[in-house]
C-alpha cells in the first residue's frame, strides 16, 4: 500500500532543483521519492536522455518559469539544489550569498566540477574529465591500456549522490539550528577524498598505484566463468574457507594459507583458481559462496537484475510510465522510511500548480 | 562561530572496513559525535590490514585506517560478553543512532537487535548496511565493495569495449557508494524523528544503492531490454572523447568535445584546423582516426599543460590524476582540500577535509583517528557514570582493553 503524502518523511519540504543536468538531478531524485516536493526548472533542451528522465524524475514537479520567478521561487524552497558554472546562478538574479541574507534558514547546494573558487573553478568538465581529475580513472582498467572510465558517467553520479546526503545534513542544521549554509560540493573532491587505501598510502609515503584490473591477487579479483564472469573477494580471514571450496587439499598447504608465503605461489594459485571459476555458472558460485560463507559475486547486467528474486522480495523497483513505454527503474534506495513512487511528468507540465502553491499566484 | 549541521548528534557506530566508517566519518564531518566501538576481540580490521613494517603498535598507526576513522572517539567492548552488551545498550540508550554493517544475522545474534536497541531507547535510529539486505533471497551473501559492484550490475557496464570483458573499479567502489547513502539515511530518520517522534530502523542495502549509480541502465534494460554497451572512455553523445597518453610514462590525458564549438577549438588546438568543421555525427564515425590525430598532438605535451591549452580555449580537460599526482594539484592546495593532522604514531601526511564544503560553518577535521580504546574511560566514566575501578575490572576480564588480541595481518 502506498503511504499518505504526510507519512513520507520530507512531507512538507520544498525543493527548487535547478540547472536540469545529472548532478542536481540525482541529488534531488531520492528527495523526491521521500516525500519532499521537488520543483524542477529545466535544463537546455537534451540535457537529460529520455533513459536518465525515466530515472530521475518521477515524482517531480516540472516548470518553466521567468529568473525573476526562479528567484521567489527559491526565496519559497527549504533547499535549492543546483549544477550550473560558478556564478551562473547569480547571473541568473539568485546569488546564494543574496539568498542566504534574505532567508537564513535557506540551503543552498551547488554541484559543480571543481567548486566554486580556486584555479580550475571556472574549467569546464565532462563527467569523464572531472572522473580524470578525482583519481578514480587513473585506477580502473589494466596498464597496459589507458585507464577506463567506470559506469555510466559516475562523476556525475557521485557528484550527485554527495549532492542528497550533504543536502539532507545542511537541512537538518537548519532545522534544528535555524540557519541553513551555502554548500560547495565538486565532483574532483568527491572522489579524490575515497581513494580507499590508495590514496592515504601515496600521500603518506609515495607508493604508487598500478591499475590491476579485475585481479587484485589470486583470492580478489573478476574471473571468467562457465556463463560469463564471477568474482571472489576473500580477505585473510576468508582465505582458508576459499581455498577448501577448491577441493584440492594441496592448496591448504602454508604456502597457499599464510598470507606472506601466499605472494611468492601467486601465479600458480591464481591459475587454479581461473580453472575452479571456468566450469562453474554463476548460480552454482554464488550457492557456494552462501554456503561457505566466503564473498563470491557474479556480474550481472541490469536486465538480469530487473528479474532478481531477492530484489524484487525486497520490492526494490518502482515503475514508472514514459513516454516510450512502461519502464521499472530502481526505486527506494534503502527501507525503513515511506518511499513514494511518482509520477513522471512532462516538461512544464507543473508551472501554474506550482506557481500558486509556492507563490500564492497563477499567471 | 557557526554551529555544524549535527552538533548534538550521538552516533554509536559498530562498523567495519570502509563502508559504515566512511558513512560516520561523513556523520563527524558534520558535527556529529561518533563513538566507535570495536571488540578486543573483533576489532576494525582494516587497522591491520596493511600494517606498517616494524610499527610497535601497527592498530594504531595504520593511514588507511585513519583517514576513515578521524574524529571519533573509541571504545573497546566484546559484545559476545554479557557485560560488554549490556554497557553497549546502555551507550545506546545516550544515542540518537547506531550504525552497523555487519553480515545480516549478526547483530540478532550478538542480542542488540532491533527490538534490544528500542527497549533502550524507544526513538532511535538504527541503520543497518549489509552487502545484500535484512531480507530476500540472498541476504545470506557475504559481499564486499568489488562483489557489490558485480552484484549491482556496476561491473556489467565497464569495460574497452573490444574485448567483451567487464571490469571492477579500481577501488572498492561499492563501499563508499554505500558510505555515501546510509550518511544521508541517517540524517533523513532523524529528520522524520524530529516531526513524528518515532525512530527508525533502516535496511540499506550496499547492491541497491549501488544499482542506482546505473540507474538509466536499468530504464535501458525494462524498455528495450539492452545489455550495457561498453564504451570505453567514450560517450555516445559526445564525440570525440577519450583518455590520452601524454609525454612521459603513465601520464594521461581526459577531453571531451562536448559540441561543435568544442570540437572546433580542439581541432585547431591540436593543429587540425581543416577538421574544425566536422559535424557530431561524422565525428562519431570517423571517433578512431580523430583519436589517433588528437594522440599524435597529446604525446608531445604534459598533461598539466595541455589541460591547461585546451581550458583556455573553452574545451572539457584534465589531467588524470593517480594516486600521487593529485596530491600536487594545484587547485586542490589552493582550495585547501589537503590538511596535515598530528599523530601521536605516525609522521604527517596529507588528508582530505570534507568534501561537503559548508561556506559559513566550514567543517574541518579536527583531530586523527582515534588509538584503540584510546576514550574509554571517557565514555564508561564520563557518559555512561561507571566509576573508575570498574575499568579495572573489565580490562581483566577481557571486556575492554587497549590494545587487540593476537592481532594478525587482515
Amino acid at each position: 500500500m502506498s503511504p499518505s503524502d504526510s507519512e513520507l518523511p520530507l512531507h512538507g519540504t520544498r525543493v527548487l532543483e535547478i540547472g536540469g543536468g545529472l548532478p542536481a538531478a540525482f541529488a534531488t531524485r531520492w528527495l523526491a521519492g521521500y516525500g519532499a516536493e521537488v520543483a524542477r526548472s529545466e535544463g537546455p533542451e537534451g540535457a537529460l536522455t529520455g533513459d536518465e528522465e525515466a530515472f530521475l524524475l518521477p515524482g517531480k514537479r516540472r516548470i518553466a518559469v521567468s529568473p525573476g520567478e526562479l528567484r521567489a521561487l527559491a526565496l519559497a524552497a527549504d533547499l535549492v539544489v543546483e549544477d550550473g558554472a560558478p556564478g551562473a546562478l547569480a547571473a541568473l538574479g539568485l546569488d546564494p550569498l543574496e539568498l542566504r541574507r534574505a532567508k537564513p534558514e535557506l540551503v543552498v547546494t551547488s554541484l559543480t566540477p571543481f567548486g566554486q573558487n580556486g584555479p580550475h573553478a571556472g574549467w569546464r568538465a565532462s563527467s569523464l574529465a572531472a572522473h580524470a581529475a578525482g583519481g578514480i580513472l587513473s585506477l580502473t582498467g589494466v596498464m597496459a591500456r589507458p585507464p577506463l572510465q567506470n559506469g555510466l558517467q559516475q562523476a556525475w553520479m557521485l557528484l550527485g549522490l554527495n549532492g542528497f546526503s550533504a543536502s539532507l545534513a545542511a537541512y537538518y542544521g537548519a532545522l534544528v539550528h535555524g540557519e541553513g549554509d551555502w554548500l560547495d560540493v565538486s565532483a574532483q573532491e568527491c572522489a579524490a577524498g575515497m581513494l580507499e587505501y590508495v590514496g592515504p598510502r601515496a600521500a603518506y609515503d609515495g607508493t604508487p598505484a598500478p591499475r590491476l584490473g579485475n585481479r587484485v591477487n589470486a583470492i580478489w579479483g573478476i574471473f571468467a566463468c562457465a556463463d560469463g564472469y564471477a568474482g571472489v573477494c576473500a580477505l585473510q580471514r576468508q582465505a582458508p574457507a576459499f581455498l577448501a571450496l577448491l577441493g584440492d587439499p594441496e592448496l591448504l598447504a602454508p604456502r597457499f594459507v599464510d598470507p606472506v608465503q601466499r605472494v611468492q605461489h601467486e601465479a600458480e594459485l591464481g591459475a587454479r583458481v581461473e580453472r575452479w571459476f571456468a566450469d562453474k555458472s554463476k548460480a552454482e558460485l554464488l550457492e557456494l559462496g552462501a554456503k561457505h560463507k566466503v564473498p563470491i559475486g557474479a556480474v550481472m547486467t541490469p536486465l538480469d537484475l530487473l528479474g532478481n528474486a531477492s530484489l524484487l522480495e525486497r520490492a526494490f523497483f518502482d515503475d514508472t510510465a514514459t513516454p516510450a513505454g512502461p519502464a521499472r527503474v530502481p526505486g527506494r534506495p534503502f527501507l525503513g522510511l515511506p518511499w513514494r513512487a511518482g509520477a513522471l511528468a512532462r516538461p512544464g507540465a507543473d508551472t501554474d500548480a506550482v506557481r500558486r502553491a509556492w507563490l500564492g499566484s497563477a499567471r | 562561530m557557526k554551529k555544524l549541521p549535527l552538533e548534538g548528534v550521538r552516533i554509536a557506530d559498530l562498523s567495519m572496513m570502509w563502508a559504515g566508517p566512511y558513512a560516520t566519518r561523513l556523520l563527524a564531518e558534520m558535527g556529529a559525535e561518533v563513538f566507535k566501538i570495536e571488540s578486543p576481540r573483533a576489532w576494525d580490521n582494516v587497522r591491520t590490514l596493511l600494517p606498517q613494517p616494524g610499527a610497535p603498535e601497527p592498530w594504531n598507526s595504520s593511514y588507511y585506517f585513519n583517514d576513515y576513522n578521524r574524529d571519533k572517539k573509541s571504545l573497546t567492548l566484546d559484545l559476545s560478553q554479557p557485560r560488554g552488551r549490556a554497557l553497549f545498550l546502555e551507550l545506546a540508550a545516550q544515542c540518537d543512532c547506531v550504525i552497523e554493517n555487519y553480515r545480516a544475522d549478526v547483530l540478532d545474534k550478538l542480542g542488540i537487535g532491533w527490538d534490544a536497541l528500542r527497549a533502550a531507547r524507544a526513538d532511535i535510529v538504527l541503520v543497518s548496511m549489509a552487502g545484500f539486505g535484512k531480507t530476500g533471497a540472498e541476504r545470506n551473501l557475504v559481499g564486499f565493495g568489488p562483489i557489490i559492484e558485480q552484484m549491482a550490475g556496476m561491473a556489467s557496464t565497464t569495460g574497452y569495449g573490444d574485448d567483451g570483458i567487464p571490469y571492477k573499479t579500481g577501488i572498492s567502489y561499492g563501499d563508499p557508494i554505500g558510505g555515501l547513502a546510509a550518511a544521508g539515511a541517517v540524517v533523513l530518520a532523524l529528520i522524520a524523528r524530529r516531526r513524528t517522534g518515532r525512530g527508525a530502523w533502516i535496511d540499506l542495502a550496499q547492491r541497491e544503492t549501488m544499482a542506482q549509480m546505473i540507474g538509466p541502465a536499468f530504464a535501458a534494460a525494462a524498455l528495450r531490454r539492452e545489455l550495457p554497451t561498453h564504451y570505453g572512455n567514450r560517450d555516445p553523445r559526445i564525440a570525440p572523447q577519450g583518455v590520452y597518453a601524454c609525454a612521459g610514462e603513465e601520464r594521461w590525458l581526459a577531453l571531451s568535445a562536448r559540441d561543435d564549438g568544442e570540437w572546433a577549438a580542439l581541432a585547431r588546438a591540436i593543429g587540425a584546423p581543416e577538421l574544425a568543421g566536422m559535424p557530431l555525427a561524422e565525428r562519431r564515425a570517423r571517433h578512431d582516426e580523430l583519436d589517433r590525430r588528437i594522440a599524435a598532438w597529446t604525446r608531445t605535451q604534459a598533461p598539466d599543460a595541455a589541460a591547461a591549452t585546451l581550458q583556455r580555449v573553452g574545451v572539457a580537460a584534465s589531467p588524470v590524476h593517480d594516486a600521487n599526482s593529485i596530491h600536487d594539484d594545484p587547485h586542490l592546495a589552493a582550495r585547501g582540500y589537503w590538511l596535515e593532522l598530528s599523530h601521536p604514531k605516525m609522521s604527517a601526511w596529507k588528508q582530505p577535509v570534507s568534501s561537503w564544503r559548508l561556506l559559513e560553518a566550514r567543517p574541518t577535521p579536527r583531530r586523527h583517528a582515534p588509538l584503540f580504546g584510546e576514550h574509554n574511560r571517557e565514555i564508561l566514566c564520563g557518559l555512561l557514570g561507571r566509576p573508575e575501578f570498574e575499568l579495572g575490572e573489565l580490562e581483566a576480564a577481557g571486556v575492554i582493553g587497549s590494545a587487540p588480541v593476537n592481532p594478525g595481518i587482515g
